[in-house]
């Protein structure tokens, strides 16, 4: 077990975390894990800590922690807008990380909301290396509504649910959920290229659980373009046959295998350090 | 990993909230951390905690062990104690929290007990489990194509289970302690003798309402809300709601 140490830290000491800490890691990339949804830092099925740990062990420091007002982190009393507190919630995670590892250079790590968090801070944080972004943002395309809706004018299953949903909803309402609202596609396209150009090194990895958004991996060039989806800095990954979250502890295992690899090649940990004589 | 919520002066009582376990632990979280902070400002200490395994806490899901859960709840209440000068603790618990604090009461040394919607017959939540587990695996809305029972077997909900845990909580019957108990009973379906042996034990019982629903497959990662509950625990810990 790697020793990890609970922080509260952050512009207004609000801010709670809790950073694992490999032996003899000084200089390695620190890696920040992100709020999904609204769950704590722990993430969904314990995701978060069984994500750090293991990279703990592969050699990088991390750090997972509670954005303003989430978990349990308090408010920062400022005005400002809810990208303003992330962005400046990653800066004092970053300050956190760097002051107890060494780190220079930052991995962030974002599921569902999660990502659109590490989106946002990689747009402006300067520490900010790469980022993978777990279910981060994508556009339906006319690819997609092909693909999507075509099998279903042909299924008299699909129609029977079709309707059967529609009355549904007229008989009870669809309960009040709390979304978030993409930015337009064309801010995103260019936020991705300019995080590229920067010479951020970034991961997309996607479910097999929002196939209502995302349905086959040429979506992903569809939808960005050339310029972003064949940048020799991204990759992009479809988890087929997984749930939005991971639910199950073998989508868990090969979602962080992925996770892993793509460390491993575009941020290799430190050396271990061998003992004198 | 625990935060104590202290108040500004003296606190004569505590109370330790002993969280539940698997999803439920991550659900109510918010609502843990909510209850503490009323509670402060009531003038009732209180600490929050993971158990080992769980959580922030160190160790592997894989790894929960009914004893040492019992144990972890005897600490924390040792913890308070040192922590808030307080004379009195009293043990809080939802679903297994609130059986594993019934379990460690003798130990820890509870003046009360506050259970909401405690498991009292571990074999009927063992076959609960595993049912929505299995409902789990061929849900639509979670896969596209049913999964196999090797890929979601020994787990329950997102979470691994060892035999020996599953053995565990199986084997767990709900005995009365010689404690003052309040049950908070916020369950769907009204079943006679639910709360058998404790009411009859003398366990006061309470209806909160809207029911909790503990284990709504399409709610895995929603927060649990129970907004009359701090009321019914400050209330029940003889503090000025």
């Amino acid at each position: 077990m790697m020793p990890e140490r609970a922080f509260r830290f952050g512009r207004a000491g609000h801010l709670v975390g809790m950073v694992g800490l490999p032996t003899g890691a000084h200089g390695a990339v620190g890696v920040i894990v992100l709020n999904t949804g609204l769950m704590h830092r722990v993430g969904p099925f314990r995701l978060h800590v069984d994500m750090t740990r293991r990279l703990n062990a592969l050699g990088y420091p991390t750090l997972r922690f509670d954005l303003s007002t989430m978990g349990d982190s308090g408010a920062s009393a400022e005005a400002a807008s809810r990208e303003q507190q992330v962005r400046a919630d990653v800066g004092d995670a970053v300050a956190l990380l760097r002051a107890q590892t060494g780190c220079t250079r930052f991995v962030l790590v974002g599921l569902c909301r999660g990502a659109q968090s590490a989106h946002a801070a990689a747009c402006t944080e300067p520490a900010v290396a790469g980022a993978i972004f777990l279910d981060g943002y994508i556009y339906r395309t006319t690819g997609f509504k092909l693909r999507h809706y075509l099998p279903r004018l042909l299924s008299p299953a699909r129609w029977h649910g079709f309707f059967a949903r529609k009355l549904r909803q007229a008989v009870a309402p669809e309960e009040v959920t709390f979304g978030s609202v993409y930015p337009p596609k064309e801010q995103v396209r260019g936020e991705l290229a300019a995080m590229l150009a920067r010479g951020l090194k970034l991961y997309f990895v996607y479910s097999g659980g929002i196939g209502e958004q995302f349905n086959h991996p040429r979506q992903f060039r569809e939808c960005y373009g050339r310029e972003v989806a064949d940048h020799p800095a991204l990759r992009m990954d479809l988890l087929d046959g997984t749930d939005h979250t991971y639910t199950l502890v073998c989508d868990r295992e090969r979602m962080f295998g992925h996770v892993e690899r793509w460390l491993k090649e575009q941020f290799p940990p430190p050396a271990p350090r061998v003992a004198a004589g | 990993m625990g935060m104590y919520h202290g108040v500004g002066g003296h606190a004569s009582v505590g109370m330790l909230l002993c969280p539940p376990l698997g999803q439920s632990l991550l659900r109510t979280h918010r609502l843990y951390r909510q209850l503490a902070t009323g509670l402060a400002a009531q003038g009732v200490c209180a600490l929050r905690f993971d158990y080992r395994c769980s959580g922030d806490s160190a160790g592997d899901s894989g790894s929960l062990d009914w004893q040492n859960c019992v144990a972890d709840i005897r600490q924390a209440a040792a913890e308070l104690r040192v922590r808030s000068g307080c004379s009195m603790v009293i043990g809080f618990g939802a679903q297994l929290g609130g059986s594993l604090a019934l379990a460690a009461a003798p130990a820890a040394g509870f003046a009360q007990l506050i259970l909401w919607d405690p498991v009292l017959d571990g074999a009927s939540h063992v076959a609960e489990l595993d049912a929505w587990q299995e409902t789990l695996r061929n849900d639509p809305l979670h896969y596209v194509r049913p999964r196999s029972a090797e890929e979601a077997g020994g787990q329950w909900l997102g979470f691994p289970v060892s035999l020996h845990w599953r053995a565990q909580v199986a084997a767990w019957r709900a005995a009365p302690v010689r404690v003052p108990t309040l049950i908070v009973d916020s369950l769907q379906q009204p079943e006679a003798g639910r709360w058998s042996p404790l009411a009859e034990a003398g366990a006061r019982v309470v209806a909160m309402r809207p029911g909790t629903q503990w284990g709504d497959l399409h709610r895995l990662e929603h927060a649990i809300l129970a907004p009359d509950l701090l009321r019914l625990v400050v209330d029940a810990a003889g503090q000025p709601a």
